[in-house]
């Protein structure tokens, strides 16, 4: 690094030659402009020129006045440098054109005690200051030399306004005047042109050159008569330069004050055609400047979402996003983080590793590998596994150690979700999408190869890498899959703990795709919650909530949008029995409990948000959730139908139709909540819902009426079902009854159909030729509700002789068979 | 008056040529017209046999077929082009046979099961009007397959299926298979007719069969046991069989092993473990036989400076010899690689 | 999963004692429970029991693995162990052979052991000895079958081979479809 050198000047000491040298040039005078002292005796020409001046301002007044009606007043709150006098300003700015003329007379006399200095430094302080030139300019563009003197007077005039001002506070309403003055000038700059900057700056190169010409003038028409011809050309020299120095001085200060005020391309210009890069980031900035103080930097006429939508393009163009995406990541991240942020992802994160600790210790790697080469560091305190590479001369996916399975490359971010699961020995653990590997032998490397690992992932390709991986790193203790994450309820479930990361827009590892940032759409979106949220059902499902060291679920995925991490963790607090729990993880951002319109519940905050330009790894979301019940629970309304139903069953005993429907109706809606439960018994109830008893009866009407209600609709052959006698079980209860009664109408309307078809639709009332005992099902049907044929649908499509439902057929014959007096039917169906 | 005594004078000349019809016997013959068959039961006269034997056995037979005439006179005829045709009873004799007349034909598969069901076979009409093409199309024989053709010039390739498969071979594929099933029913059904037995591999006979079916009737016939095949031991090189349909001809293979190990898994993987450890010598050959030329080598340099005995058991070969205390010399870069005999002793 | 039969099993047992001699006892006979060999898809995994009794419920095509697989029986019965096996043939190998560290690479790329590359080897590994393949710092790099017996090597040409290679972990990387 060396000595650091010293930029302070020291002043030179002693007796050596340095110290004798000149010093540092020291202006006696504070501004080249005349001294106010002198006294300034108008010459004749002087007087007349004044007069003038008078004259044309009385009338560029008028113009003013005009102007300044239809501009708003907004504008004036735009100078915000300029004194809090403005305010006071903005009152009195109805009156103040028609004072200045007055104010000129005034100021004139006042010119002789008050010191012509500062201005120009006054000039550079005000920022207001070059552009109230302007109207002077516009008149000076305008008219021809006569404006000149008005001109020069009016410029003398402001810079012995703001003289006055700064020395003679006390004469607040003539400043106030002068202010306001100046502001209204102000206000008619910014009506006359927007666009025309470099009018402007022209123009206020043009005043300054007006103002030296002015002074020059006054003073060469003072000494004209004194001086050479030689030394009036030097004189004119002289003042040229001076006049380009403060030129340039004006101009630069004119290009900072109007980046302040950046000008908003008009919607309909071309802003991609000629704009280069680098100009595009120049805008951004300037955007996100603006938009931090918005009030302040503000272009009038233009609204703040016009500037947030030129900043989106910008911000497209830049890092080449589509607009869906920028859009999404403006509404979740503010401005500042959000360059951040896209620069973040611009770049790769630090490749990490991650020791396997079944087969080496961290810092036994760390030597290996530093011994091959490798230039590493330990990750950080949350993590005693993983490693973060700086450098290395040796291919990372290829060292013997690598090989050997001693780690695995993995982003840091992955690591998260284990460490938030926290699995322990001799559990049962299930990790849904397990591709490539990397978290399932995280997992089994802290079980240490105990308990039972089940890996599943529904890609075939993919699941042999983690097959693969899973040898290389020694992981005996695993059960490879290859199943629909979906229906894993229906294979098995009563796990500890589930680990669920998954499939999802990518949104957070763009450093690592960047695809992502062109392709993804609100479909993908969709598409993509939709299936999480599934997915965190059927892990929800899963799980047991009744196992002693565990019961969790930690949801994870490799985004930032929020529809796909808080928005999919709320819809599950909502349908089943689960509650959020704290990660364990100490840093990261909590999740979001309201975003935009959405409100999610409030113990979001308890999972978190990594985000690349905060945590340097890549964009995820952990989530963990405890279930603390089995059971599922159903909505309020089903609750009520199944209530109500449970009523009539003990109620009533008639069957009546309409109930039966309504029933019905309210089975469906139940059955539609309780289809997530599982069905199917593996031998363990671990993980299934304990059913009460009445959820149990509910259960079996349920099953029951879903048998049942296949009965032949149209089209279908009435098919004779044999009245066995476990259908006329004597239940109490009235929907079976209803069932029943339902079903026998049906069947007497079966049975008179053929009939009624075969005898040529003659209406009989006759009851089924069955030579049964009377039996509770036919004093059913001899109260059942008689149809009458002709109401009774017709079978259209083909006769019955023809149809060949030998299905059925065969069931009935063969039923028919094992049961003696069938015989007749026989014959009856063959006709 | 003469010309009719004459004539019929002539006449009874005539008919005395003949014997009368009416042929008179002891007993009644036997007549079984139906297999035109008379069954004299009347003893024949020894004395007329022993002298004129020929003259009265066709006296015999003349008499006897005369009265079977005169049977035949008596049934009932028929004109059948142009003919008169005695139509013949029953024949009541009863004829010994070699071989039962052959049975109703027993019912095939299908046969049984349309009787049950009540099926019957529906006469298909030979053209019908297809709306498709807007013709009259066979349904069967001549121009169906060119009918058929030309309504399914096109088939669609369904979606989960590979985009380059021919559709039009699977459905000629398809085709010959069932014709292929068809065939096997046919089989079956003829044996099942002709009560064979027939072995489950559907083995056709040394000749006949290939290798994959009589690997497929070896391992059928093996699991025919009551065990199912579990103790029949395998021949060394013998292969099972493989392929489709083997397993539903085993029997007992439908059945789901289950893997769950009982505890004598355990056992019977050690037991395994031990014979094969077993069959590997126990001994440690190499360095047996390193120890008997090391004590060979002591002996001979206790003995003193003998020849050395080239003693080497060793099956390792030429390498063996050289290797047994000596290290292998460099010779200073000069040996030539390829030579190995030198580094021992010179021979002379 | 499938039991394997009993000519099966003992292709499998003697192809092991092969490189693991009488430790192979030890892997069925384990303290820390009972564990077996099944077969899916002419694949043999190495499992322990527990752990098949929860494999059960997936289905054939499901199942993709369980344990650690050790190998793949030809269509003629014959196995071959894949490289996964390395991790039990490993500690109780014995007879051993080490690389020398220039040689390493080398023979994870595939090629046989010459004599040049031989660092040390177990004494009295008689000719097509199964071994198994460490480096110098004691990792294992595969298994092979030794060309020459231990006496053999001595007396050997630098580049004569010594070690057939069969197996090694650069197939990890090399044959990673083909492995799976």
């Amino acid at each position: 690094m060396g000595r650091k050198a010293e930029y302070s000047e020291k002043q030179k000491k002693g007796p050596g030659r340095k110290a004798r040298k000149q010093g540092p040039p020291s202006f006696p005078k504070k501004s080249f402009a005349p001294l106010e002292d002198e006294d300034k005796k108008l010459t004749h020409r002087q007087k007349q020129r004044m007069v003038k001046r008078e004259q044309k301002k009385v009338v560029q007044k008028a113009k003013l006045k005009e102007k300044r009606a239809q501009q708003p007043r907004k504008q004036k709150k735009y100078n915000s440098d300029s004194e809090p006098e403005d305010e006071v300003a903005n009152q009195q700015a109805g009156s103040s054109e028609e004072e200045v003329p007055q104010l000129v007379p005034i100021k004139k006399q006042k010119l002789n005690g008050t010191a012509a200095t500062n201005s120009k430094s006054k000039k550079q302080q005000k920022p207001s200051k070059p552009e109230s030139d302007e109207e002077p300019e516009d008149e000076y563009d305008e008219s021809d030399n006569e404006l000149d003197a008005d001109s020069d007077d009016q410029e003398e005039v402001d810079g012995e306004e703001e003289e006055m001002e700064e020395l003679d506070g006390e004469e607040a309403s003539d400043d106030d005047d002068d202010d306001e003055a100046q502001v209204g000038k102000l206000d008619d700059l910014f009506a006359d042109d927007d666009d025309d900057e470099e009018e402007a700056g022209s123009e206020e190169d043009a005043s300054s050159d007006d103002e030296d010409g002015s002074d020059d003038d006054e003073d060469d028409d003072d000494e004209n008569d004194e001086k050479l011809p030689i030394e009036l050309a030097n004189k004119k020299l002289k003042k040229r330069l001076a006049k380009e120095a403060k030129m340039a001085d004006e101009e630069m200060q004119m290009t900072v004050d109007q980046s302040e005020v950046f000008q908003l391309p008009e919607p309909g210009e071309e802003f991609d055609a000629e704009m280069s890069l680098q100009d595009v980031q120049q805008r951004i900035k300037d955007i996100t400047q603006v938009l931090t103080d918005f009030a302040k930097y503000r272009q009038e006429g233009r609204s703040r979402s016009e500037y947030v939508d030129q900043l989106r393009r910008d911000l497209c163009l830049y890092y080449s996003y589509n607009e869906f995406l920028m859009e999404k990541l403006m509404d979740i991240f503010k401005l500042s983080d959000l360059l951040e942020y896209l620069e973040a992802s611009e770049v790769a994160r630090p490749l990490t590793i991650r020791t396997n600790s079944l087969k080496t210790r961290r810092r036994d790697l760390a030597g290996a590998l530093i011994n091959r080469g490798v230039n590493l560091d330990p990750l950080g305190k949350w993590t005693n596994v993983g490693l973060v590479i700086f450098n290395s001369t040796v291919p990372l996916g290829a060292t013997p150690e690598y090989l050997a399975g001693h780690y695995m490359i993995q982003g840091a971010s992955s690591m998260l979700p284990v460490i938030a699961l926290a699995p322990q020995e001799n559990e049962r653990v299930l990790d849904m999408c397990s591709a490539p590997g990397g978290k399932g032998s995280h997992i089994a490397a802290v079980m240490k190869n105990t308990g039972v690992l089940f890996a599943n992932d529904s890609n075939r390709d993919r699941i042999k890498a983690v097959v693969a991986n899973f040898h290389r790193l020694g992981i005996v203790n695993a059960v490879v899959s290859c199943e629909d994450a979906t229906k894993f309820r229906n294979i098995m479930t009563g796990f500890d703990r589930v680990l669920l990361d998954a499939p999802c827009t990518g949104t957070g590892v763009v450093s690592k795709d960047p695809s992502v940032k062109t392709t993804k759409s609100e479909i993908d979106v969709q598409r993509c919650y939709n299936l999480q949220r599934k997915l965190l059902l059927t892990a929800i499902d899963c799980v047991d909530a009744k196992s002693s060291t565990g019961g969790y679920i930690v949801y994870s995925t490799c985004s930032v949008l929020p529809e796909e991490n808080e928005w999919v963790v709320d819809y599950a607090l909502k349908k089943r029995n689960v509650k959020l729990v704290p990660l364990g993880i100490d840093f990261g951002e909590p999740g979001f409990t309201k975003f935009r319109q959405h409100r999610y519940h409030p113990s979001l905050n308890l999972s978190k948000r990594f985000y690349p330009h905060t945590n340097n790894m890549d964009g995820f979301y952990v989530a963990k959730l405890k279930k603390f019940s089995n059971t599922i629970p159903i909505t309020k309304e089903e609750q009520e139908a199944d209530e109500k139903q449970l009523d009539e069953a003990i109620a009533a005993e008639e069957p009546e139709a309409s109930k039966a429907t309504d029933n019905e109706e309210d089975k469906e809606e139940g059955q539609e909540a309780v289809q997530d439960a599982p069905r199917k018994t593996l031998g363990k109830r671990a993980g299934k819902p304990t059913l009460t008893d009445v959820e149990q009866d509910l259960k079996k009407k349920k099953l029951e009426q879903s048998k049942t209600k296949y009965v032949a609709k149209v089209f279908e052959k009435p098919v004779k079902v044999p009245k066995k006698p476990k259908e006329d079980k004597p239940t109490p209860a009235a929907p079976e009854t209803a069932t029943n009664g339902k079903k026998s109408e049906k069947q007497s309307k079966k049975v008179e159909q053929p009939e009624a078809q075969n005898n040529g639709q003659s209406p009989s009332k006759k009851t089924p030729p069955q030579p049964k005992p009377a039996t509770k099902l036919t004093e059913k049907l001899a109260k059942a509700k008689r149809v009458d044929v002709d109401e009774v649908p017709l079978l259209e499509g083909k006769p019955i002789k023809k149809q060949n439902n030998l299905k059925n057929k065969s069931k009935q014959i063969g039923q028919l068979k094992k049961s003696k007096p069938m015989a007749g039917k026989k014959q009856k169906f063959k006709k | 008056m003469d010309v009719v005594k004459a004539v019929l004078e002539k006449h009874q000349k005539e008919l005395d040529k003949y014997k009368p019809i009416t042929v008179e016997k002891h007993l009644e013959c036997r007549l079984d017209v139906g297999s035109l068959l008379i069954t004299d039961p009347n003893d024949l006269e020894d004395r007329q046999l022993a002298n004129e034997k020929e003259e009265y056995l066709a006296a015999l037979t003349r008499d006897n077929t005369q009265l079977l005439v005169n049977a035949i006179w008596e049934l009932p005829t028929e004109r059948v082009d142009e003919s008169i045709v005695a139509k013949l009873p029953e024949p009541t004799t009863v004829l010994p046979r070699l071989r039962k007349p052959p049975g109703p034909r027993p019912l095939t598969k299908w046969e049984q099961f349309a009787k049950e069901k009540g099926i019957t076979k529906k006469k298909k009409d030979k053209k019908t009007y297809d709306d498709v093409l807007d013709k009259w199309v066979p349904t069967y024989g001549f121009k169906r397959a060119e009918a058929e053709k030309d309504k399914e010039w096109v088939l669609e390739v369904p979606q989960n299926a590979d985009p380059n498969t021919d559709m039009f071979q699977k459905k000629i594929d398809l085709r010959n298979e069932k014709v292929a099933k068809n065939e096997i029913q046919r089989m079956k059904n003829i044996v099942r007719a002709k009560k064979m037995d027939m072995p489950r591999s559907g083995y056709l006979g040394p000749e006949a069969a290939s290798s994959n079916q009589l690997l497929t009737a070896v391992t059928v016939a093996k699991s025919s046991t009551a065990s199912v095949g579990k103790f029949q031991s395998k021949l060394p090189k013998e292969k099972e069989a493989r392929g489709l349909g083997v397993k539903e001809l085993i029997p007992g293979g439908k059945r789901k092993a289950s893997h769950i190990t009982a505890q004598p898994e355990r056992e019977a993987n050690l037991d395994l473990i031990k014979s094969v450890l077993n069959k590997k010598p126990k001994l440690d050959v190499e360095k047996a036989i390193q120890l008997q030329k090391q004590d060979e080598r002591l002996e001979r340099e206790a003995e003193g400076n003998k020849p050395a005995k080239k003693g080497g058991k060793k099956g390792g070969g030429k390498g063996s010899r050289k290797a047994v205390g000596k290290k292998p010399k460099g010779h200073q870069g000069q040996r030539a690689p390829g030579k190995k005999g030198q580094t021992g002793r010179k021979r002379r | 999963m499938k039991r394997l039969t009993e000519e099966r099993t003992k292709v499998l047992f003697e192809k092991l004692a092969k490189y693991i001699g009488s430790n192979v006892q030890q892997l069925i006979d384990r303290p820390d429970g009972t564990y077996c060999f099944r077969e899916h898809k002419d694949r043999v995994y190495y499992v322990s029991e527990r752990i098949l009794k929860l494999s059960e419920c997936f289905g054939y095509k499901q199942l993709v693995c369980v344990g650690t697989c050790f190998g793949k029986f030809s269509k003629t019965n014959k196995l071959k162990f894949h490289i996964t096996a390395l991790y039990y043939l490993a500690p109780y190998a014995q007879y051993k052979v080490w690389v020398k560290p220039s040689f390493e690479q080398q023979y994870l790329y595939g090629n046989h052991i010459p004599k040049s590359g031989l660092g040390r080897i177990t004494e009295n590994a008689g000719q097509y000895q199964g071994v198994v393949v460490f480096s110098m710092n004691d990792l294992a790099l595969g298994f092979g079958v030794l060309a020459r017996s231990t006496t053999e090597c001595k007396t050997a040409d630098p580049l004569t081979t010594v070690c057939f290679h069969q197996s090694d972990i650069g197939e990890y990387i090399r044959a990673e479809d083909s492995l799976f």
